[in-house]
């Protein structure tokens, strides 16, 4: 008898225990997905609603959700590209599924330039307020059995805190900020818009764009590129990278005059620049003007750096 | 003996591969001009290591065996590879096997799919479409 009264509490205590420790790891799994909560100036300035009704919807059949996505905003940005297209181009037999750099590489193959944008709702949702789709990668299922997945988010609605993606099989899904949230915190929220060159994300910073567009220009050449460099300095101006890479292009798409403007405009922005007054003096030497070469190339050889040594040699050359 | 013949074979084989691929690094991207690339002068500026850019321009031929062996037509193999950045490329030729794939099917048991199912109603996965 003892032995048993003395044990029913213990019991009784033993499953209270389990009850609470049960509880509790479900409060912190339920907590690591509270609804995130927006900026207060995101919530200011966005509207209450939004959807780009505009952006087709392409289904994904077995385990193409990548070129499916792809697809969609490309379509959206102006570009007529069919799925089956994209298939042989970004999806990868082996894996069953498309990795992020190839779905990147894609966007640039068709003349648009992915830009990665910051990995918040805030971004997210103001990038479909200014008309642009996002690719976004989630994994629907938990870190241990992963089920990647890409998605175009097209729309959201602040007030029921839902948003709009074209998803797998189902155009205009909406899911729960909630639920959303958790699943694209998984792939380190991941996303990115693809933009026709003379377009900006609303989004992104100087650096992010430069970085974007200088390696669009990689793979596309510097004519497709010139308008994109032309709305990055339209937008940032103070950015001297940009105005250098202006320079650049406009002198391979053979504007000799416009690019040293921009290589003005470059040292303008940051005197210190050695690279940009380096090819001010090498363009204003291949066009006969001698003393502006020489000015311009002393600028770059008095700047210690890495351009200094090309630009003593190139003084020195006759 | 063996140390001593590293000693003297690695600058040498440093020195190779360094050579071997400085006309790549230092193709000019418009040529005929003397003028710094924008994408030369990013690089630089990030103050990337030559170490670091060399393994950059390797990478790329190493993507295109990958994907081959991944079942991508070889047709299609180089302008796959031709339409990745440089840092793109070496994260494809060091971890393509990590890199998560999308692909959206899930091939569970059943212990797993009564998890999903739980967290799904959770609203922590997205498993199944009818727990919405």
């Amino acid at each position: 008898m003892m032995h048993c009264r003395d044990r029913q509490p213990h019991t009784r205590n033993a499953r209270a225990a389990g009850v609470l420790a049960l509880v509790l790891l479900l409060l912190t799994l339920a907590g690591c997905a509270a609804t995130p909560q927006l900026a207060e100036t995101t919530e200011r300035e966005l509207p209450r609603k939004a959807l780009l009704e505009d952006t087709p919807f392409h289904g994904q059949r077995d385990y193409q959700c990548g070129p499916a996505s792809l697809a969609m905003v490309l379509n959206a940005s102006g570009v007529p590209v069919e799925v089956d297209t994209l298939i042989p181009q970004v999806f990868l037999p082996g894996r069953e599924g498309s990795v992020q750099p190839e779905m990147l590489g894609t966007v640039r193959r068709h003349g648009r330039i992915p830009f990665r944008i910051d990995g918040n709702l805030d971004a997210l949702l103001t990038e479909i307020d200014a008309g642009h789709p996002v690719v976004v990668m989630q994994n629907l299922s938990l870190p241990a059995w992963p089920v990647w997945h890409y998605a175009v988010a097209i729309g959201f609605d602040l007030e029921e805190e839902t948003l709009i993606l074209h998803s797998g099989m189902e155009p205009e899904r909406i899911e729960s900020f909630k639920r959303f949230d958790a699943t694209w915190a998984r792939s380190d929220r991941w996303a990115f818009v693809a933009l026709p060159p003379g377009e900006l994300p609303a989004t992104t910073d100087a650096q992010a764009a430069l970085d974007a567009i200088a390696d669009f220009e990689r793979v596309q050449g510097a004519k497709a590129a010139l308008p994109a460099w032309e709305a990055l300095v339209g937008r940032h101006p103070g950015a001297a990278m940009g105005h250098f890479a202006l320079g650049n292009a406009r002198h391979a798409s053979g504007d000799s005059q416009g690019a040293i403007e921009a290589f003005e405009d470059a040292v303008k922005a940051d005197p210190e620049l050695a690279v940009a007054w380096l090819n001010l003096g090498l363009l204003h030497r291949e066009r006969g003007e001698g003393d502006q070469a020489r000015e311009a190339l002393k600028r770059a050889a008095a700047l210690p750096g890495p351009w200094q040594e090309q630009a003593r040699e190139a003084l020195n050359a006759p | 003996m063996m140390k001593k013949l590293c000693r003297y074979l690695s600058p040498l084989l440093i020195a190779a591969l360094v050579l071997g691929s400085l006309p790549v690094a230092a193709a000019p991207a418009n040529p005929g001009s003397g003028l710094v690339t924008t994408q030369d002068a990013l690089s630089v500026e990030r103050a990337q290591g030559d170490r670091e850019r060399i393994h950059e321009i390797l990478a790329r031929d190493d993507v295109q065996d990958q994907l081959v062996a991944q079942g991508v037509d070889p047709a299609e193999v180089e302008a796959r590879v031709a339409a990745l950045s440089d840092a793109e490329a070496a994260q494809m030729a060091d971890q393509l096997e990590q890199l998560p794939a999308g692909a959206s099917v899930v091939g569970a048991l059943f212990a797993v799919f009564v998890i999903l199912l739980v967290t799904d109603i959770l609203g922590l996965t997205n498993v199944f479409p009818f727990t919405r």
